[in-house]
């Protein structure tokens, strides 16, 4: 015959004070696993989603990323026009020449940052499908006009649409906000690829994106591309690249695997404290218990259910606080300011994952049942006799 | 030795009032060895704590030893405990966590003496109570009747003028009962202690000088010599 | 018998539960070192790189625009100069992509000028003044690929259509502050670069990237800064000058967000563990109040209670810190020197938590303070109790 669930709420209830320290410190595990995985999740998110499943990303042989990589007019001009690429309906090759350039920009409060500007031809709306406008319009090419991604509008004081922005050697007009969506895009400025090209100095494109031809071999492609021999050419699709950049962030998940999992341990000696004391000082209830009749199973059940008890608290409270925490964050500080492997700065948002709520899950019931356990078989193995005696 | 004169004590108990003491006057003369009896309930141990200065009457003044207890604070009374006072509980007398002559050293921290002459003073006291070879033990090593001992020990290792004991027999067997009592008679004896003792034990009459009765908070019989 | 010796007795009353309490102490203590050694890091990092006779100028508008090579002649004329050098990014990749670290190019004629301090060996500058594809690689890049001196390397160009083959003359210690970097000689680049730009880059109508100057005095500093940003004003390119220092410091403002977060969980860290000891603490203060009834009774006043009750969480505190920073001390230094040999770069960002002994004594203050926080409630309210409600309670 089991202990009634009833009589454990009510012990863990009546222990006020030290079962709320208790479940706080299993509730603070919680959340920075959540708030963790989330930083990692939202990076990730930024990274892997920004690739475009059918796009291609044509960069110089060896360059890591488009902001370190360089590739002569010719051979945009030449990749162009090679089969397998898709066309739009009106015949227009759907491959987008951009050059990518890191001026500086100076923020809200007054410091210097190299954020990243990306000069490209209307085509790039195109090829990029997830970048959509939300407000204004697209750059007309030579006016020095720009459209920003909702992460620059929410960095920078002066990023309003009609305003004007100084960066390089001239000042640009903000024409249009988009939007793609949490990935990368949205912490860059877009203008036009002549009007970049004029202001680098640079007679040339840092790369190519485009998009391939539906039902067209894009193995065939990539091999026409890189046997140029003109240029020096690599492809590759979209996804790869940016999984690739993501895999940095791999690191950052072994430690946050590493930090939270030396919290939880002192969370649990904490736990198994908490329960030992409270073993302690219910020893003759414990006897009247076995004297009565319930048996051994039924106490340790009995005080393992008031370890998961606390641990289940816990969780509650640890989920609460990281979803304020993460509310917080994102909107009152717009996310975290990452710096890219392109030297640039981009916000990353706080998105809760399904593996880290699972971790902080895990983390919660492994606490409370390693807490519980050996104090529960103490209480079980009482000799009752003893245990009455106390009283 | 002792003047208590018209003492009442009236404390809250949620939200009844209870009169522990109502008008109480009564005087013990030094060296006199007394038992305070009644029911449950009756302001007994309200008394005692009066009288070693761990509490204040509502009304009336307590006297001990020339000390007018009223012109204390709480320091100051503390402080009179430390060098005037002796205490032994019925229970909880002694720190787990200290050996029996560590425990009879404690109240000698509150002087001004150093390591080793506290520690003579501790084996002096804990001989004059025959447990001077239990010296290392720990309270758990120890029986009832012998925690009582060393409790005893501690009262008097400061030598005070008066010594209080709340039920000192409270917990014990038959025999151990008795020769905490005799002990205790010893010490008045040979020392000249003024022993104030609140018990239930009939077995007390015997043992000492005088015993007072309240009831209800009233002295109902001062006794007699 | 002491107070010492009591407050020690009342730690070990119940082993088990205070070595617990000691041990997630010195596990948070363990976190929050780890987690302070980053900004101490970037400390570190600059503290190298505060040179106050250095000098940087850069184009106004970014690091990737590239200022005239002809401004090089203009500056060796200002007053207070006493060298001039420059920095340009070739972005070039060993073996796999990868293997990404940063290689500049530079003039070789005035590095020992420019870079005293760096401690590079004289013979190695000779070297590398006299051999055109001359390169001084720095002490961790040379541990991290395994390479040589006299060794060729061949870098494939990203921003240079170029492939460049270099010989490696000597290394830049360490201690520099700068264990990464690799330098090589402009002209080299250069030459390789104009059959494909038809003019020199290192040439009256060719670019550079950045500007180093060195002022003779730091008084002079200030100075020289001001002299420059006016000279070119309005010229072709519009420069800022700043100091070594400040210039490096513009970089930290993108770790900042990374920093913040780090610190935030060093914060819930700590939390977590005051609240785990601060429950031991009022436990044992719980258990102990018939004994605190008696100790009051017996005359201990308010004070010395409060004391001993306060120093045995403070000593645990202390105690749990000290064994937290010492284990992050052993197990962070040997992973930075795990992660500073050749197999060690798969350890990543775990290897390069270097901690200092400043961070060690923070790590013990943080636990110092864990103790007496979590303890002064409990110790308060025990050192209040009211000795004649108690002994009504108890007997």
């Amino acid at each position: 015959m089991p202990l009634p669930l009833r009589y454990n709420v009510r012990n863990v209830l009546v222990r006020r004070w030290t079962s709320v320290f208790t479940a706080g410190g299993i509730a603070l595990v919680v959340a920075v696993t959540m708030l963790l995985a989330a930083l990692v999740g939202g990076l990730k998110h930024m990274l892997v989603a920004t690739g475009e499943p059918e796009n291609l990303i044509v960069l110089r042989k060896g360059s890591t990323n488009d902001g370190s990589s360089f590739l002569p007019r010719e051979a945009a001009q030449v990749v162009r026009q090679l089969a397998g690429v898709a066309r739009a309906p009106d015949g227009e090759p759907l491959a987008s020449a951009e050059i990518v350039n890191q001026p500086f920009l100076r923020t809200r409060e007054g410091r210097r940052e190299n954020v990243l500007v990306r000069g490209v031809e209307p085509v790039a709306l195109l090829v990029h499908r997830s970048v959509h406008l939300v407000a204004g319009r697209m750059f007309r090419p030579n006016l020095g006009e720009v459209v920003i991604g909702t992460g620059i509008a929410a960095r920078y004081a002066d990023a309003r649409l009609g305003s004007r922005l100084e960066f390089g050697r001239r000042t640009w007009t903000v024409v249009g906000i988009f939007d793609s969506g949490g990935t990368a895009f949205d912490s860059e400025i877009w203008a036009d690829v002549t009007d970049v090209q004029d202001d680098t100095r640079r007679p040339g494109y840092s790369g190519i994106r485009l998009t391939v031809a539906p039902g067209a071999d894009r193995d065939a492609l990539v091999r026409r591309i890189e046997a140029d021999g003109r240029f020096t050419l690599e492809a590759k699709p979209e996804r790869a690249y940016y999984r690739e950049q993501a895999d940095s962030a791999n690191a950052l998940y072994v430690l946050v695997l590493t930090l939270a999992a030396v919290m939880a341990t002192g969370a649990t000696f904490g736990a198994v404290n908490t329960m030992y004391a409270a073993v302690a000082g219910r020893t003759p209830e414990i006897g009247t218990l076995r004297a009565i009749g319930f048996g051994r199973t039924a106490i340790l059940l009995g005080f393992l259910t008031e370890s998961l008890l606390l641990a289940a608290g816990g969780l509650a409270a640890g989920l609460v606080l990281a979803a304020l925490a993460m509310l917080a964050v994102n909107t009152l500080l717009s996310g975290i300011a990452f710096s890219m492997m392109t030297f640039s700065v981009a916000t990353v948002l706080l998105r809760p994952t399904a593996a880290g709520t699972l971790l902080a899950a895990g983390f919660a019931l492994v606490i409370g049942v390693l807490g519980g356990l050996a104090p529960a078989w103490r209480a079980a193995h009482l000799r009752v006799v003893d245990a009455l005696h106390r009283a | 030795m002792i003047d208590v004169r018209d003492v009442s004590r009236v404390y809250r108990r949620g939200v009844d009032q209870v009169h522990a003491l109502e008008h109480v006057t009564l005087h013990i003369p030094a060296g006199r060895f007394v038992a305070l009896m009644g029911p449950s309930g009756s302001g007994k141990s309200t008394l005692l704590n009066l009288l070693a200065g761990l509490d204040r009457p509502d009304t009336g003044e307590v006297v001990v030893a020339g000390q007018a207890l009223a012109g204390l604070d709480e320091d100051g009374l503390a402080a009179w405990r430390a060098r005037h006072v002796g205490l032994v509980f019925q229970f909880y007398n002694l720190l787990p966590v200290l050996t029996a002559v560590e425990n009879v050293e404690l109240p000698l921290l509150l002087t001004g003496l150093g390591r080793s002459e506290r520690r003579r003073r501790a084996e002096i006291a804990l001989a004059a109570v025959g447990l001077a070879e239990r010296a290392d033990h720990r309270p758990q090593q120890l029986s009832g009747g012998e925690q009582q001992r060393v409790a005893i020990a501690r009262a008097i290792v400061t030598d005070p003028d008066l010594l209080v004991a709340d039920e000192p027999t409270g917990d014990l067997d038959a025999r151990s009962a008795v020769e905490i009592l005799t002990l205790l008679r010893e010490l008045n004896r040979a020392f000249e202690k003024t022993v104030v003792m609140v018990t239930h034990d009939p077995r007390a009459e015997r043992f000492v000088d005088q015993v007072m009765r309240l009831d209800k908070g009233v002295l109902v019989d001062g006794g007699s010599a | 018998m002491t107070y010492p010796r009591l407050i020690l007795r009342n730690l070990w009353r119940h082993p088990l539960r205070t070595v617990l309490t000691t041990l997630s102490i010195a596990l948070s203590i363990f976190l929050v070192c780890a987690v302070l050694t980053l900004p101490g890091a970037l400390e570190a990092v600059f503290a190298h790189w505060s040179s106050d006779v250095r000098i940087t100028v850069h184009h106004k508008a970014g690091l990737t625009y590239w200022l005239p090579y002809a401004f090089l002649a203009k500056m060796r004329n200002l007053p207070h100069v006493a060298a001039v050098n420059h920095y340009s990014w070739f972005g070039g990749v060993y073996d796999e992509p990868k293997n990404m670290f940063p290689n500049f190019a530079v003039d070789p004629e005035t590095v020992a000028q420019m870079w005293p301090d760096y401690g590079i060996d004289p013979a190695a500058l000779e070297r590398f003044r006299k051999i055109r594809n001359a390169a001084l690689v720095g002490e961790q890049t040379m541990a991290k690929f395994g390479w040589r001196i006299g060794q060729e390397i061949t870098l494939k160009g990203t921003v240079f259509p170029v492939d460049l083959t270099l010989r490696i003359v000597g290394v830049i210690p360490a201690a520099s502050g700068n264990p990464v970097v690799l330098w090589f000689n402009y002209r080299y680049l250069s030459e390789a670069m104009e059959p494909r730009f038809g003019t020199a880059l290192a040439g009256p109508t060719g670019v550079v990237g950045m500007i180093w100057l060195r002022a003779d005095s730091p008084a002079h500093v200030g100075e020289i800064m001001r002299t420059v940003d006016a000279l070119f004003r309005n010229s072709e390119a519009e420069v800022a000058a700043e100091t070594e220092k400040s210039f490096i410091q513009s970089f930290t403002s993108t770790f900042e967000g990374l920093i913040r977060v780090v610190l935030a969980v060093g914060f819930l860290v700590v939390l977590a563990v005051v609240l785990i000891a601060a429950n031991t603490s009022a436990m044992g203060v719980r258990e102990r109040l018939p004994e605190i009834a008696v100790l009051k009774s017996l005359g201990f006043r308010r004070r010395p209670i409060l004391a001993v009750l306060l120093a045995e969480s403070t000593l645990q505190g202390l105690v749990g810190g000290v064994l937290g920073s010492a284990a992050a001390w052993v197990i962070l230094g040997a992973l930075n020197r795990a992660g500073r040999t050749a197999g060690g770069a798969f350890l990543g960002p775990l290897g390069s938590f270097h901690m200092s002994a400043g961070v060690a004594a923070e790590g013990v203050a943080v636990a110092l303070v864990v103790g007496v926080v979590a303890g002064a409630v409990p110790a308060w309210n025990g050192a209040r109790l009211n000795v004649v409600d108690a002994l009504r309670r108890l007997f």
